[in-house]
């Protein structure tokens, strides 16, 4: 880049302050003067905020269950035996049953979590046509390329849902029943299932094909149903409002997890009852089991957690907090040390 | 250049033509003040005697008068029809670059006789860039044209310079590009390891489609391989190269714009001709400068003399003018006796007679020489600038120098009688005799010598006289840097004339030796002599060189002069601009020196005086300075200088080479004299290539100095009076020398810091940009998943970091631009590319790695097995990228707000409005569902994770972490090891009311802060 300035001539340069580099400048210094005061007002802040974090998430319970099924741990290892090499596994249910012997403070939420699921590989994370699940018609008939090798069916129909992702729809499911005194009745227990997927994706992301005449099922004529789904899509609930590609399973299913090991929302107990928790008694969760994960060394549980303002049960943020606070303070105080003593040997410079 | 017309004889006819179809052989007339276009073999001159004066002033920085000869056969052809009856032929040597030397012969044929045959020296040759002077016109025949002259030759090609900044920078680049493309190694050999259990590779839930089966493995991993580098290929900040092009141009407008560096004499500013050397002016470590109209004005003035004693002072100079009512004496002592007044009259009759200067009758205006009353209007010129300025200084002084009529010298003295002396001899100065004489005879008949020369040459002569008062003048005088020279005369009657004159004729006629007798006469005759008084003359520094060149001193930098003046001139020069100090045992490498020992004897010996103190020689602070070291300045000649870079037969060729390297290396000030053009960039190269591979700037104003401009690492153009050529080639063009000390201390030293933090930063940022990217290749199967969004991707280091550094890097003042001319040892502070070493690269890297893993295990310690929301929702990988996309964001803006230490409105705007511009877009690019897009994967990810709680405590908190180790650092290096510019920094920041008090001239700050930090 050669250049030259002959052009401005025998002008005066102007005389600004930007030109003349002097513009009025603020010149902080970072000296231990100002230092030391930030690190223990900081290291107190972090310190006063890690407790309340950590006392929070200490408050949050959490109840899980493995219910993968390995062979002797409960009556799940009977549905995972039965599933071993089949694919699509039979149908099989099986039963948790554990008891509170207080009430688990509401309100509470019911996941499913599954390890070494790798929700995040790129080529599983991809396998999914956006604008066919916003409803486009068009793209419902021609899924894009990524979707392979779940675009179009044997038949050659277009898939709907198209992708791996979609194929690989979690499809256990859970009842939770309770039983208020012993060897009394089970009570269903009323799991709600709506709310559980973000207010966007169910409202805004995820949006039905436009129905025809009035029909969901017509408006899906000509797709075929993903190969692992025992069901069409338009069948995946009776709710008209859940159904389809609004389904909220599905859509919570669509988000994909950021870590192989993650947990998704099922359910929220807070009605009738319930609402303030679960009272102590004895339990019973319901499973159908049918969804294989023993294949790729995976494992499947259930968790009962509650949630506070900052969500469910995390140590690591109050730890960090009081971990880094402490650590403020330390330094603080070795810099105060250095400091003091660097400060008579600087005088001893100066003279 | 080609296109300027030039005069050519044809057919016995005048043509003009351009330049360039200039062959050789063509007759080519030039007139007065013009420059020769190629070098010319020189055939007549208007002048009778056929010689021409020239001036060298653009090849070889000397300005005084030199007198060419035309060859004796053909200085008779006056005009153009006596020229182009003409016939001969030259036979020369090849080409070759020294100035000094030339061998050809001339066949001349005529129609009557045998062709005649004539040597051909340097004094008959013309060299292209001379300018003719004082010479009507001069007809030659050009024998070397283009690039075969002598002045082509001596020119460098102009090749592309780099600076050390941005070779640091590919070696850095280089380092990167091994860690991307270990990365990417690992990560496919560990992706093949993983995915040697079949259901890892391809479990039921995610399939491949039978073509991706089907792929060869080899060409599957090679694929990978490249995905993998495509996926890593941020880490090379391919941005930098564009942020540093543009950091480069736009600051170098600082340059151009700066006030303090505009002349308003000449009306010029500086020029900037290349960007890409910015950072260069804070790294030098060598600077060459030539002497001759860089150092100094290149203009004579008489300062003052010495009589018996007595200081008179002519009435100087106001502002380089002379004063024309100067016609006084100032007179420092005390009046003279009648018998003083005798010898000062005395004396400036010899001033006025023992000199060789010619008078040219001139009523036209013509160069800076004019005598000072207008009335008389001629001009003095001479082979020497001091006798000039003497002459004329004599002249203010009263007595007025008339002219060399008839073997008559007649002169004005203070009662407007014109005298007129006799010249009887002139015994002509000579560089080993260091003197002059005349002898003349009065208009009473009574007879004199007058001799004037050095000190060293006269004082042991002189048999009468107050020598100790002189003495004690003269050598005070020679300290302040003034050219002194001795006067002394006698008194002959006729017998011992006679003699003298027989003595003379002998030795002139004898025909062996002639060189040998002329100088045993010489030793003869100037013997016994009385001692009148001393002048001092003045080379005219250029305002505030002095300072400059003590300013660079103190910032470490050794200074150079390089000239192709005489030694004594160019000493005297170097004692003026206190390059050498009174207390500078100088050490002499001359051709003088070199015959009467061997080179050799004198390089040990040298080296051995040298090296005696170098064992309490430290590299210090001020360690050359101080009074109390013994300080050594090097004054070595081409000649010396062509014999030590000569290889020799035996193979040990760099063996003087080194020793020679050595001697420099521990003197303070070397000073190279009688340099031609291509051996000061030999000096700038052996220097440039020397085993520590310093810095060089070489800066200079003549044509002369443009092949060391050239090869130096920073070329640096004074806007001088010889042309514009030195200006046209360098890298940057400065009115003055002064403006060197600004240009180096204030904006190379600015230019530096700035575009090395932003290298380091841009490595920094990216290695906190890719290495998440990295790391998150483990969670997800090494499937080359991102962790970001791919506009997050593209904008990173486009929009959402990229402002801040490029301001940064044109606004930062780590200090004040007062402090920093007021204190020049800061330069030191970023001298040998201090903030670009191994090692604060390496602290950056791990800056960055470790800012990388915060970031990422901040997020993944967060997300694992839980939920941050209290509605109970789960986030998505998205979120997570998301996430450590922000921290990063924030950390890596704050982390340069954190290295800021001049904040102007404009850093405000930038640093925060690029943080909120990133908060906007995030808030934009999630809020909507962007139609052109196949996919949504971003929508409402940026909106729902601000909704999360925890999600902001953990941007605080990892933020905080990513910060704190650099804090400490920062605070700790400063309370431990402060360097020099932090304790200017905390000084400036303590004492702010007392610099306000400051001039800009004041003491250094630093001992000034001293003092109120006792009480």
């Amino acid at each position: 880049m050669t250049w030259s300035a002959t052009a401005r001539g025998a002008h005066q340069p102007d005389n600004t302050a930007f030109t003349q580099q002097r513009l009025p400048a603020w010149q902080p210094l970072l000296s231990a003067s100002i230092a030391l005061p930030l690190f223990f007002c900081a290291g107190l802040a972090f310190i006063g905020l890690g407790l309340g974090l950590y006392y929070s998430s200490n408050g949050i319970k959490e109840l899980e269950y493995d219910y993968t099924g390995d062979s002797g741990t409960g009556n799940c290892s009977v549905c995972a035996a039965a599933g071993q090499g089949r694919a699509p596994p039979p149908p099989c249910s099986c039963a948790w049953y554990f008891s509170l012997p207080e009430l688990f403070q509401g309100p509470v939420y019911l996941y499913y979590e599954l390890t070494n699921f790798y929700q995040n590989n790129r080529r599983y994370s991809v396998s999914r046509d956006d604008a066919q699940l916003s409803g486009l018609p068009s793209a419902l008939r021609h899924p894009v390329n990524e979707c392979a090798p779940y675009q179009l069916s044997a038949a050659g129909l277009p898939i709907a849902p198209c992708g791996a992702i979609a194929n690989s729809l979690f499809n256990d499911s859970f009842s939770l029943w309770h039983q208020r005194l012993p060897g009394g009745l089970y009570v269903e227990v009323p799991l709600d299932r709506s709310g559980i997927a973000w207010w966007t994706d169910y409202h805004v992301k995820f949006r039905n094909p436009p129905l025809v005449n009035g029909s969901l099922a017509l408006a899906f004529q000509g797709t075929a149903p993903p190969p692992n789904w025992r069901r069409p899509v338009y069948e995946l609930s009776p709710d008209p409002n859940n159904t389809g590609f609004i389904n909220q399973d599905f859509v919570v299913w669509m988000r994909t997890a950021a870590l192989p090991t993650f947990r998704k929302l099922y359910a929220r107990i807070r009605q009738g009852n319930y609402s303030a928790g679960l009272p102590r008694g004895a339990y019973r969760v319901n499973i159908t089991y049918n969804y294989p994960v023993r294949a790729f060394g995976g494992h499947k549980l259930l968790i009962f957690s509650s949630i506070s303002w900052m969500g469910g049960k995390n140590p690591f943020l109050g730890i960090a907090y009081l971990v880094v606070g402490s650590l403020c303070i330390l330094t603080g105080f070795v810099m105060l040390i250095v400091y003091i003593r660097y400060q008579d040997q600087d005088d001893d410079y100066e003279e | 250049m080609n296109q300027c017309p030039v005069h050519f004889i044809q057919h016995g006819k005048l043509v003009r033509k351009q330049s360039r179809k200039l062959r050789v052989g063509d007759i080519v007339m030039v007139k007065e003040d013009e420059t020769f276009p190629c070098d010319l073999i020189f055939l007549s001159s208007n002048r009778g005697d056929g010689t021409c004066h020239v001036t060298t002033a653009s090849l070889d920085g000397e300005s005084s008068h030199k007198t060419h000869y035309a060859v004796q056969d053909t200085k008779g052809f006056h005009t153009e029809e006596d020229i182009g009856g003409l016939h001969a032929t030259i036979e020369c040597e090849q080409p070759q670059p020294d100035l000094y030397k030339f061998v050809g012969r001339i066949n001349v044929y005529s129609d009557l006789n045998d062709p005649v045959v004539r040597p051909l020296g340097s004094e008959n040759l013309l060299l292209r860039g001379a300018t003719l002077k004082n010479t009507e016109k001069i007809f030659g025949v050009a024998i070397y044209t283009g690039m075969e002259t002598k002045m082509a030759l001596n020119y460098q090609s102009k090749s592309q310079k780099r600076s050390a900044v941005e070779k640091s920078m590919n070696a850095f680049l280089i380092v990167y590009l091994c860690i991307l493309i270990s990365k990417a190694l690992i990560n496919t050999v560990l992706k093949y390891v993983w995915q040697s259990e079949p259901f890892r590779d391809e479990p039921w839930y995610n399939q491949k489609t039978e073509s991706e089966r089907q792929r060869n493995l080899f060409l599957r991993a090679f694929t990978d391989f490249l995905a993998f580098m495509v996926l890593f290929n941020y880490i090379i900040p391919v941005s930098m190269y564009v942020t540093v092009e543009m950091q480069k141009f736009l600051g170098s407008y600082f340059i151009t714009w700066d006030e303090d560096m505009f002349d308003e004499e000449t009306g010029e500013g500086p020029l900037v001709n290349t960007s890409d050397l910015n950072e260069e002016l804070g790294q030098v470590e060598y600077i060459f400068t030539d002497k001759t109209g860089t150092l100094t004005e290149n203009n004579m003035e008489f300062k003052e003399c010495c009589i018996e004693g007595h200081v008179y002072v002519p009435h100087v100079i106001c502002n380089g003018q002379v004063l024309p009512e100067s016609s006084g004496i100032d007179m420092i002592d005390s009046s003279p006796s009648v018998n003083g007044r005798e010898r000062e009259e005395l004396f400036f009759r010899a001033l006025c007679l023992c000199h060789t200067v010619q008078v040219k009758d001139n009523d036209s205006v013509d160069g800076p020489r004019k005598s000072p009353d207008g009335g008389a209007s001629c001009v003095y010129i001479s082979s020497s600038p001091d006798e000039v300025a003497l002459v004329e200084g004599v002249q203010r002084l009263g007595f007025t120098y008339l002219r060399l009529k008839d073997n008559y010298m007649e002169l004005l003295n203070r009662e407007n009688h014109v005298e007129r002396f006799e010249l009887l001899e002139i015994l002509s100065f000579d560089s080993v005799r260091r003197r002059m004489s005349v002898i003349v005879k009065s208009a009473t008949g009574e007879i004199y010598l007058f001799c004037k020369g050095a000190d060293s040459s006269i004082f042991p002569r002189v048999i009468e006289g107050k020598v100790d008062q002189i003495r004690a003048r003269v050598e005070r005088n020679a300290v302040e840097g003034l050219r002194t020279l001795c006067v002394a005369y006698k008194r002959l009657i006729q017998e011992e004339y006679e003699g003298i004159c027989k003595l003379l004729q002998a030795a002139k006629v004898a025909l062996q030796d002639r060189e040998k007798k002329l100088a045993e006469a010489y030793e003869q005759i100037e013997k016994d002599l009385i001692l009148l008084g001393a002048t001092a003359v003045e080379d005219r520094l250029q305002e505030k060189a002095a300072d400059t060149i003590e300013a660079l001193q103190k910032a470490g930098i050794k200074v150079w002069v390089l000239t192709g003046d005489k030694m004594e001139t160019a000493a005297a020069t170097c004692y003026a601009c206190k390059l050498f100090r009174r207390n500078t045992q100088l050490l002499e490498l001359t051709t003088k020196r070199i015959e009467e020992q061997s080179l050799h004897d004198v390089l040990f010996e040298l080296s051995k005086t040298v090296l005696r103190h170098s064992g309490s020689l430290t590299r210090d602070n001020f360690s050359g300075l101080s009074a109390d070291m013994q300080d050594y300045g090097l004054i070595i000649d081409g000649a010396a200088l062509s014999l030590i870079m000569k290889p020799r037969e035996d193979g040990s060729s760099s063996n003087y080479r080194e020793l020679f390297l050595e001697i420099c290396r521990s003197c303070s000030a070397v000073l190279c004299c009688r340099m031609a053009p291509l051996q000061k960039a030999q000096i700038v190269k052996l220097i440039k290539f020397s085993k520590e591979h310093p810095i060089t700037l070489a800066v200079g104003d003549g044509a002369n100095d443009v092949s060391m401009i050239l090869e130096a690492h920073v070329g640096i153009g004074v806007i001088g009076k010889e042309g514009r050529q030195a200006a046209r080639n360098s890298d940057y063009a400065i009115p003055k020398f002064k403006h060197l000390k600004k240009m180096l201390l204030v904006h190379g030293h600015f230019y530096y810091i700035r575009i090395s933090e932003l290298v380091q930063y841009f490595f920094y940022k990216n290695v906190c940009f890719i290495f998440p990217q990295f790391l998150y290749q483990f969670f997800c199967g090494f499937s080359q998943q991102t962790l970001y969004d791919t506009a997050y991707l593209t904008l990173y280091n486009i929009s959402f970091t990229s402002l801040p550094i490029l301001l940064y890097s044109l606004m930062e003042q780590h200090i004040g631009i007062d402090v920093l001319k007021r204190d020049p040892t800061l330069y030191r502070d970023v001298a040998k590319n201090a903030l670009l070493r191994w090692r604060v690269f390496i602290y950056w890297t791990l800056l960055g790695l470790f800012d990388a893993l915060v970031f990422f295990f901040g997020a993944y310690f967060m997300f694992e097995n839980t939920t941050v929301t209290s509605n109970g929702q789960i986030f998505g990988n998205w979120t997570f990228g998301t996430l450590v996309f922000t921290v990063m964001v924030f950390t890596v803006t704050l982390k340069l707000a954190l290295d800021t230490h001049y904040w102007t409105w404009i850093n405000h705007f930038v640093i925060w409005g690029s943080l909120l511009f990133y908060v906007v877009f995030s808030l934009l690019w999630g809020g909507v569902i962007w139609p052109f897009l196949n996919y949504q994967r971003m929508y409402y990810v940026f909106i729902q994770m601000l909704s999360s709680g925890p999600a902001w405590l953990a941007i605080v908190l990892l933020v905080t972490i990513s910060l704190l180790p650099d804090v400490l650092k920062k605070v700790l290096c400063r309370q431990l090891w402060p360097t020099a510019t932090e304790r200017v920094q905390r000084g400036v920041k303590h004492k702010a009311p007392v610099q306000a008090a400051q001039s800009s001239d004041g003491p250094l700050l630093k001992d000034l802060l001293r003092q109120p930090r006792r009480s």
